[in-house]
């Protein structure tokens, strides 16, 4: 018993005041992907190489409208990596919880 | 070793054998049809080599047939025999050799449910992986079944096996459990407290894995390997990778090899804390639990620090890694050390408390000759006196030019599974200590290109047993993924585990096995 608490005094509170003091992802953690608009040539070279099929190219209305879902995405950083233009980059956030399917998708557009 | 084996095979059933090919460490021997039952228990009971997996193909686009491959593991002498029959599309049934060899009965079962391929004489012929709704006739792993296909559901009934007499109980458990874990059926039957019959019934999860792998290109399966087992992702990668790598026969870099070893040390020394936190929460002693568990999540922050992903995800590649780990090594050695000696003083403590060693000594025994004859896989097989260790006796990665131990226990039961996942935790921080200091200079990858036509065996040690990885290339896509889970071959061993332990004790018996039941569905 004794050596229980000597034990638990020693180790102290582990836990942190998350999510009151946010907890920072380290350099390189693979997190939510950014796609950045003024940077894409929507070439489509991510839409190939994304493994679950999440990031999809559409034309219509004149314009062309990439799409990224949050909800399948593995944070595999493929779509990094493809992208000639470096216009997707993976972040440090990782709070991504929605109560809809829709509020998961991010999209750019431009007119052609 | 391996070549003197297939003479004396050849001697033995030399008017059998129809064909021989062998490429690197794998033999493969076409045998008569009829041939299958009194060949694999020649291998298996004469020359007692363990049946690690069967699997079918479906080749009749080439010659009409499908055929069924039985992998035998040459531990001895680091080789792969595979004996293969052909099943004629128009008489698809085959002799059933579960009643020689017990570890076929769920491999022939899954082979049924896939391919339609009827093991005769096979002692439970029920279905396995495909529910009693899913129609008569429909084999999903068939060339001809189109992965979109949604079949109608149909009414069927899926029978138990009843235990009847007086006093004699049933208690249905699942397949929805309390707490966030997945989803499996376990029928027990009690005689007051003490079990005396468990049933289980898994493969809820099933997701069409093998048929998804023969839908994507060979780039993305990487992914889809990594996700077959959520905790094991590493060893699942890695096996796949090495397949791969073995078709294409190259030989990928040296320092790529000693990250591989790294990784799936670090999978392996985070997999077996939280399993021995886990049993530390199945006897009701949280303080332990938490030490534990706190030692875990330090090795999944240190795999965030290191890799980017608390379960060590992306890190693999057709060819190598595609990230390095080397300029962290001093904060990896660190860490280790810390964590180490912290472990030392856990299990320690663990250990000379009488309330808890009461629950797990003589618990949930899995005896030495049940194990062999399921042919149970890893620190569960060890704790029970197997001595198998794919990583010493199928080396692979920079495993060759490392030293560890194997870690064998004799008493089969929860106990001994703790000491020896105790036992593995040590060695794999002295792996990847040895790992680190001797990690060579160079490229981490090389680029493969296009793939040859090919298959190959692929194999690691899951931090839950041997993974088995069986890939064949055509035209640089996949045509046929195997893959064996270690947990496909332990799910059998719960229900000779548990009888004449108590209800209670049902958990820290699960517990201490550590299945998966994704791995296992697929």
């Amino acid at each position: 018993m004794f050596d229980i608490l000597k034990k638990t005094l020693e180790t102290g509170s582990q836990t942190t005041k998350y999510p009151q003091i946010p907890d920072i992802a380290p350099a390189g953690f693979r997190g939510k992907p950014e796609l950045l608009s003024e940077k894409c040539t929507f070439c489509g070279k991510c839409t190939t190489a994304c493994p679950p099929g999440v990031i999809w190219l559409a034309e219509g209305d004149g314009e062309k409208i990439l799409t990224l879902s949050y909800c399948g995405c593995i944070f595999c950083g493929r779509c990094e990596e493809v992208c000639p233009e470096g216009a997707i980059k993976l972040s440090g956030e990782y709070e991504l919880a929605s109560k809809t399917k829709e509020d998961l998708l991010t999209s750019i557009r431009r007119k052609t | 070793m391996n070549r003197e084996f297939i003479a004396a095979l050849k001697k033995e059933f030399g008017n059998n054998i129809l064909d021989e090919i062998t490429s690197l460490n794998e033999t493969y021997l076409t045998v008569k049809k009829e041939a299958n039952v009194k060949i694999c228990d020649h291998i298996y009971h004469h020359l007692d080599i363990p049946l690690v997996s069967i699997f079918a193909t479906d080749e009749r686009k080439k010659d009409g047939c499908f055929k069924i491959h039985y992998v035998f593991s040459l531990d001895k002498g680091d080789a792969f025999v595979i004996i293969k029959i052909n099943v004629d599309e128009k008489s698809p049934r085959y002799n059933s050799i579960t009643h020689k060899i017990a570890t076929a009965n769920w491999y022939e079962r899954e082979i049924q449910d896939m391919f339609g391929l009827v093991p005769v004489g096979h002692p439970d012929p029920r279905r396995l992986v495909n529910f009693e709704d899913w129609p008569d006739g429909v084999y999903p792993l068939r060339k001809d079944f189109d992965i979109k296909t949604k079949p109608p559901r149909v009414e069927g009934e899926y029978v138990y096996r009843r235990v009847e007499g007086e006093g004699v109980y049933e208690i249905p458990v699942g397949p929805v459990h309390a707490g966030v874990i997945e989803p499996g059926h376990f029928r027990f039957s009690v005689a007051g407290e003490p079990i005396i019959n468990l049933e289980i019934r898994h493969f809820y999860t099933h997701k069409g894995v093998e048929k998804l792998f023969e839908n994507i290109s060979l780039d993305k399966a990487v992914f889809l390997a990594e996700r077959v087992s959520g905790d094991n992702s590493v060893a699942h990668a890695v096996a796949f990778c090495q397949a791969v790598e073995r078709i294409a026969g190259v030989d990928i870099p040296g320092r790529a090899k000693y990250i591989r070893v790294v990784l799936l040390e670090l999978e392996r020394v985070y997999n077996h804390l939280g399993d021995i936190a886990g049993i530390a929460t199945d006897v009701a002693f949280a303080m332990g639990a938490a030490h534990a568990n706190r030692l875990k999540e330090e090795i999944l922050q240190l795999n965030e620090k290191i890799t980017g992903s608390r379960l060590l995800r992306g890190m693999n590649t057709i060819g190598g890694v595609p990230r390095d780990i080397g300029d962290k090594k001093d904060e990896i050695l660190l860490t280790l050390s810390e964590i180490q000696r912290d472990f030392r003083e856990l299990m320690e403590y663990l250990m000379s408390i009488p309330s808890l060693m009461d629950r797990i000594e003589t618990t949930g025994r899995i005896y030495n000759d049940t194990a062999k004859g399921l042919h149970v896989v890893g620190p569960v097989a060890r704790a029970s006196g197997i001595n198998r260790d794919t990583r010493r006796d199928h080396p692979y990665a920079a495993y060759p030019e490392t030293n560890f131990k194997v870690s064998v226990q004799k008493g089969g039961d929860v106990y001994a599974r703790t000491l020896v996942r105790a036992d593995e935790v040590c060695e794999s921080i002295g792996l990847i200590e040895q790992a680190l200091w001797s990690l060579p200079d160079g490229e981490i990858n090389i680029n493969i290109g296009e793939i040859p036509d090919g298959y190959a065996l692929g194999y690691t040690e899951a931090p839950r047993g041997e993974t088995l990885y069986w890939v064949m290339i055509e035209n640089n896509s996949i045509v046929r993924c195997k893959v064996r889970d270690p947990s496909f071959c332990n799910w059998l061993a719960i229900e000779y585990a548990v009888l004449d332990n108590i209800v209670p004790d049902f958990p820290i018996i699960n517990k201490s096995l550590s299945l998966s039941y994704s791995g296992n569905d697929m």
